[in-house]
């Protein structure tokens, strides 16, 4: 499947950068993934999927029947090229469904078994993951979209419970094939677990406040894996040798020698997907250039087009100090900081360290007001934070941390509020 | 894998255009076939005037520069090229998961080191170099720059790199 359209426009804060010290700059990348209709010469990638779901105790009633449910809808929609399995796990783990093409009969039968699943004991949420993502990986669909989809409305509390060695876990295998989206239910679940594991595993994370909701959000995320046209895209930026770059969007980073990749993950039909780096770049010789070469890639191959080069020049103090500014870039730079400062004050909110909660908002609304202007979307983005800062100076409702936490996480990886991707068609 | 205009290939190596035309008609450089406007460069190039910039910054003489890059195989310029392509994780996603569970997997294949860095190649060519140390300047600010001396180990370097980074954030221009 080589996606010859995946479109690649890159733009930087400023033009100038100081000849005498490192100078810091932004680069706003923005990838938009083709119509479904421009590849019409291709099938569909299949999808290999496992449906992982929390069967303990608090899943009990309500929860569980509509987390079946939601499988039941997903499994609905899979042709007979896809895969599926479906885990259950409380504090043992059950393969209630090993993984299997999904032909009528299939289906079938894996809906006449998972009607005996029930809520029980206690949650070993690494261990339930892990065997999903076991079956996905038993029958790597090279081709296809590989993903393990976790549900749980609780905490990690046997087996592995560790945050960092499950997303440790989820990077390795995102590396070796199978990425990990995760759906948190209610209240009780840790958040920055289920983030930090999509985040690693390359896959998304879904806030599900309403129970009632679960079986729209799963699925959504499947339709987005069958709805996939660019698998695996990467973003690659060549910088010279002594700059530095950073992603300031929730993507995974590598190095790979002269260049950093980043991974966008899959990409489902006219999804657009900004992504915010902080260069370092080094001090130089007054009127000289240096630059960064963007290239996009995915895993069926790269397009010679899709490159894009960045250059700045080294010049005075003064010129640095009255050169021109790109509102665009600012905006986005202003906007994943501000997710990246929501997302602390409430860590800092749920410890109850309301002062640190309400600093690291105020630091970032100082911060963006130094370089907003009179441009209306930063001075609204600033008045947000202020609000915010008073709201988390006080404790606040898990519900709502999670919210807030959940709305930074989906801004800063420019999805829509409720998390599903952002389409050129739905603005 | 991506390709670069003759401008470009300067910017990202720190040099001029004409250094990179004088560097290939010196034979420093493979020649990217008919120049023009639309020759386009890869990462081979770039990883070699890298690997030139830093034997210019030992002070060798260009003979003694071409000297050393002759003794680059074409198997090293593969690497060189290819440097930048993902690794192959050594094992499989069911074995990794088998061994995080504490189940008995397939016979893992050997470990391989990670393919060599673009620079480490001629490190490895060149033994002399390899054993002395050196002193590297790195400005954090106008007046203020951090000296390490390298060789590092690797966890040294890595404590480095992450010195850098913090005082980097420290020092930020605005």
């Amino acid at each position: 499947m080589p996606c010859t359209t995946l479109k690649l426009s890159a733009r930087s804060d400023r033009r100038f950068i100081r000849s005498t010290y490192r100078s810091n700059r932004f680069i706003l990348a923005e990838v938009v993934a083709p119509h479904a209709h421009e590849q019409t010469e291709r099938k569909r990638p299949p999808v290999n999927l496992a449906f992982v779901l929390d069967r303990s105790g608090s899943m009990s009633g309500e929860k569980i029947r509509l987390a079946k449910q939601a499988v039941e809808y997903s499994i609905a929609r899979l042709q007979s090229d896809d895969r599926f399995s479906i885990v259950t796990y409380d504090d043992v783990i059950d393969v209630v469904v090993a993984s299997t093409t999904a032909t009528a009969q299939a289906r079938q039968d894996a809906l006449a078994r998972l009607a005996t699943v029930d809520a029980r004991n206690q949650t070993n949420l690494g261990g339930g993951w892990l065997r999903g993502a076991e079956q996905v990986a038993l029958n790597l669909a090279h081709e296809g979209v590989n993903r393990t989809l976790l549900l749980t409305d609780g905490l990690a509390n046997v087996g592995i419970t560790d945050r960092d060695e499950l997303a440790r876990h989820a990077a390795e295998l995102r590396t070796r094939g199978v990425a990990t989206t995760t759906f948190g239910v209610g209240t009780d679940f840790d958040e920055v677990l289920l983030q930090a594991m999509a985040t690693a595993g390359g896959g998304n994370f879904y806030y599900i406040a309403d129970a009632r909701s679960i079986a729209d959000y799963v699925t959504s995320e499947v339709g987005e894996a069958l709805d996939v046209v660019a698998r695996e895209v990467t973003l690659e930026i060549t910088a010279p040798e002594a700059a530095s770059v950073e992603s300031l969007s929730p993507f995974p980073v590598e190095r790979r020698a002269a260049r950093t990749v980043i991974s966008l993950g899959s990409m489902v039909a006219e999804q657009v997907v900004q992504v915010v780096l902080r260069l370092n770049l080094p001090l130089g010789e007054l009127g000289r250039e240096t630059g960064a070469v963007l290239a996009l890639g995915d895993s069926d191959g790269l397009p010679d087009n899709a490159t894009q080069t960045l250059s700045w020049e080294y010049a005075d103090s003064k010129s640095n100090d009255l050169q021109e500014r790109d509102a665009e870039v600012d905006r986005a730079v202003a906007r994943v900081f501000a997710a990246r400062a929501r997302q602390d004050a409430t860590r800092f909110n749920r410890a109850g360290d309301f002062p640190q909660a309400q600093a690291a908002l105020h630091a970032v609304a100082k911060r963006i007001r130094s370089y907003a202007g009179r441009d209306p979307e930063m001075r609204a983005l600033i008045a947000e934070l202020e609000l915010d800062a008073s709201t988390l100076a006080a404790p606040m409702p898990a519900a709502a941390l999670k919210e807030m936490h959940f709305r930074s996480y989906a801004s800063a990886k420019m999805r829509m509020a409720d998390g599903k991707a952002f389409r050129r068609t739905s603005s | 894998m991506p390709t670069y205009t003759l401008s470009d290939l300067a910017k990202l190596a720190d040099v001029t255009p004409r250094t990179i035309r004088y560097y290939i008609t010196q034979g420093l450089l493979p020649s990217p076939g008919q120049q023009g406007p639309s020759t386009r460069y890869d990462d081979s190039h770039l990883g070699l005037l890298r690997v030139i910039k830093k034997l210019q910054n030992a002070h060798l003489p260009l003979a003694e520069i071409r000297a050393r890059l002759r003794k680059i195989t074409g198997e090293d310029m593969a690497t060189l090229a290819s440097s930048t392509d993902a690794e192959t994780p050594a094992d499989s996603a069911v074995d990794y998961i088998r061994r995080v569970m504490g189940e008995p997997t397939a016979p893992p294949p050997m470990a391989s080191e990670p393919p060599p860095a673009s620079y480490r190649v001629v490190a490895s060519t060149s033994e002399p170099e390899a054993q002395r140390s050196q002193w590297e300047r790195i400005p954090l600010d106008p007046d203020v720059e951090l000296h390490v001396r390298r060789p590092l180990t690797r966890q040294h370097n890595k404590r480095v790199e992450r010195l850098i980074t913090i005082a980097r954030q420290l020092f930020e221009e605005d």
